[in-house]
């Protein structure tokens, strides 16, 4: 039996792990095109402010992969030969597979706009981009950043970090306008400015230009020109469906797999940001580029290959962030509609936060320790936590587990209302009744 | 945020040195290896949290370094926390 695992990001690793807590035997190969194999890549942000030095982004020794007793190519498929059980590596050898696993993830999209490919143009996107930018940023110098979501402030605030002048450009009213709402925004925007960063709203950027091939300048569509020496993009990312081209295996926006993250062709798998997996919260088939279930799919992936049937249940995504310094949590659906700084989804991002139903929502707080949750019939169906993180992992459970709350809904929904008491409270119940 | 007091969490070193461990929630973790990297003595927290283990090692000091940087909200100590399982 082989094995045959296509990337070697937290999916990959844990589809490995995962086959050989049932298969002890088999061989298993895993090619990544990535020079620096399995590493924590929402820990760059924190390399790029200077929390951590870039091999404290390694979770692994050698011994550990040792004692998972696999191969390793680093190489790049560049297509999948079904008729043959093969994939193509580097464009010339094949290589067979009895099972076959795709966790290849996703990458940035490119920034479309004149001057994109002079020097001084960045992204987030693996080690190598972060190396990049701790190469070029240089204290003094000033930074433009365009884009959204949360890869756009890793990447203002490891610049500030830098010592940078960030400019951030803002083609709305306000910062990721289909998660946050209003006040959120505007948190997190007010705490920008105190650290110095320009905000730029309703900005669209026209074109950047260079002088010997190096970023010099950026002209927005209104006419005005920011002198820079960086521009740094998070336009939003779209899962690696190159390799599939000429397979036949089904894809939407992602490569559709079932509950057993089975593609359409029973011996190969997708798991990660680059599956797109049914999502029982809004019924539809949903991306997500969040690292707890890319390692969950993984291993769900990794387990139905090797013969232990499996089902992954998608639940609430959730992810904990720092938005200008400031932790929050967001849960479950929160927003709605389109944001303009980004084209789909970003990274530590979910697709399930802007499916908003029909919930009516409670606030409370203010400024830096806030919470909403949005209430729907019978349970809470997503909710922000900004600041004091307290609740925010009963919340999760209690959004998860779909809590019935209809004891305190109507004391939530009172004006003013003391949520975090409220919330508080029923969770003690609760989870005594779950036994969680 | 008004909160029952029960839901304070204190994670300074008097109330746990006695018999605290640090523990997870393991699926907040991204593996960035912060707490790793800042723990005095160079235990790999990551690689608990990753195996959803709780930090019972001999040498641990429960000084709360992994915990206080942690930017995920990922550790807390076992002893004094009313969230979690008691795990490990
Ligand atoms: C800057 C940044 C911040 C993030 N922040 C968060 C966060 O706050 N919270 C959160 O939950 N998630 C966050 N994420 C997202 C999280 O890291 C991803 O969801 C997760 O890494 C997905 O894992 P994966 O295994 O599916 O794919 P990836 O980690 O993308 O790994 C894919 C692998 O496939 C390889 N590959 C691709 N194509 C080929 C090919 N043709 N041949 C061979 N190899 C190939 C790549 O080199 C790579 O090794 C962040 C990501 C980044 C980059
Ligand atoms: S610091 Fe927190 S998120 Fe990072 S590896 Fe440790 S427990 Fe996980
Ligand atoms: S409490 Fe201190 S000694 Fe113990 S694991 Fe954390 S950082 Fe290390």
């Amino acid at each position: 039996m082989r094995y045959v695992i296509i990337g070697a990001g937290v999916a990959g690793l844990s589809a490995v792990e995962a086959i050989r807590s049932v298969d002890t035997a088999g061989e298993i190969v895993m090619i990544s095109d990535d020079p620096f194999g399995y590493y924590s890549r929402p820990g760059l942000a924190y390399y790029l402010t200077g929390e951590l030095p870039d091999k404290a982004l390694f979770p692994r020794t050698k011994e550990h992969y040792q004692n998972l007793n696999f191969n390793f190519l680093k190489a790049r498929v560049t297509r999948i030969l079904r008729s043959d059980h093969a994939v193509l590596v580097d464009g010339k050898s094949k290589l067979s597979y009895d099972k076959l696993l795709i966790a290849v993830g996703a990458r940035a999209m490119p920034l479309e706009v004149s001057g994109a490919s002079l020097d001084g143009v960045v992204k987030l996107d693996h080690l190598t981009d972060a190396r990049h930018i701790m190469s070029l940023a240089r204290r003094g110098k000033t930074a433009v950043v365009v884009g959204g979501g949360i890869t756009a402030l890793e990447l203002t605030e490891g610049l500030l970090a830098r010592g940078m002048k960030v400019h951030y450009l803002l083609r709305g009213d306000r910062y990721w306008s289909n998660v946050l709402d209003k006040h959120e925004s505007h948190v997190v925007e007010d705490r920008l400015k105190e650290e110095g960063v320009i905000l730029h709203h309703k900005a669209e950027l026209k074109e950047i230009t260079g002088k010997r091939g190096r970023v010099s300048q950026v002209t927005l569509q209104d006419g005005s020109i920011i002198k820079c020496e960086m521009v740094a993009y998070a336009v939003g990312i779209s899962p690696c469906l190159e390799l599939i081209h000429e397979s036949h295996l089904a894809k939407d926006r992602g490569i559709l797999v079932n509950e057993q993250l089975q593609t359409t062709d029973p011996d190969i798998y997708a798991a990660g940001d680059v599956a797109q997996v049914y999502d029982p919260l809004t019924g539809k088939s949903v991306l997500d580029s969040l690292w707890n279930p890319a390692r969950e799919q993984g291993r769900v992936a990794g387990w139905n290959m090797a013969g232990r049937r499996a089902a992954y249940l998608k639940s609430a995504p959730f992810n904990v962030t720092r938005l200008a310094g400031l932790t929050t949590t967001i849960i479950g659906v929160v927003g709605r509609g389109k944001d303009d700084d980004l084209i789909g989804i970003a990274r530590g991002d979910s697709e399930t936060w802007r499916e908003l139903p029909e919930a009516i929502i409670a606030q409370s707080g203010f400024d830096v320790n806030h919470m909403r949750l949005m209430v729907g019939e019978k349970t809470l169906v997503g909710a922000i936590v900004m600041g004091d993180q307290t609740l925010s992992w009963p919340l999760q459970k209690m959004i998860a587990g779909r809590a019935d709350i209809s004891s305190i809904r109507d004391r939530i929904m009172q004006p003013d209302a003391p949520l975090a008491d409220l919330i508080a409270q029923f969770w003690m119940t609760w989870r005594t009744e779950v036994a969680l | 945020m008004a909160l029952l007091n029960i839901f304070k969490r204190d994670s300074s070193k008097h109330t746990v040195l006695a018999t605290g461990h640090v523990i997870s929630e393991s699926s907040r973790c991204v593996q960035c290896g912060v707490c790793s990297y800042n723990c005095p003595i160079g235990i790999d927290v990551r690689a608990h949290v990753w195996r959803d283990e709780a930090v019972k090692h001999s040498e641990c000091l429960t000084c709360g370094e992994c915990v206080a940087r942690c930017p995920r909200g990922v550790l807390r100590f076992a002893q004094t926390d009313l969230f979690v399982r008691s795990k490990g």
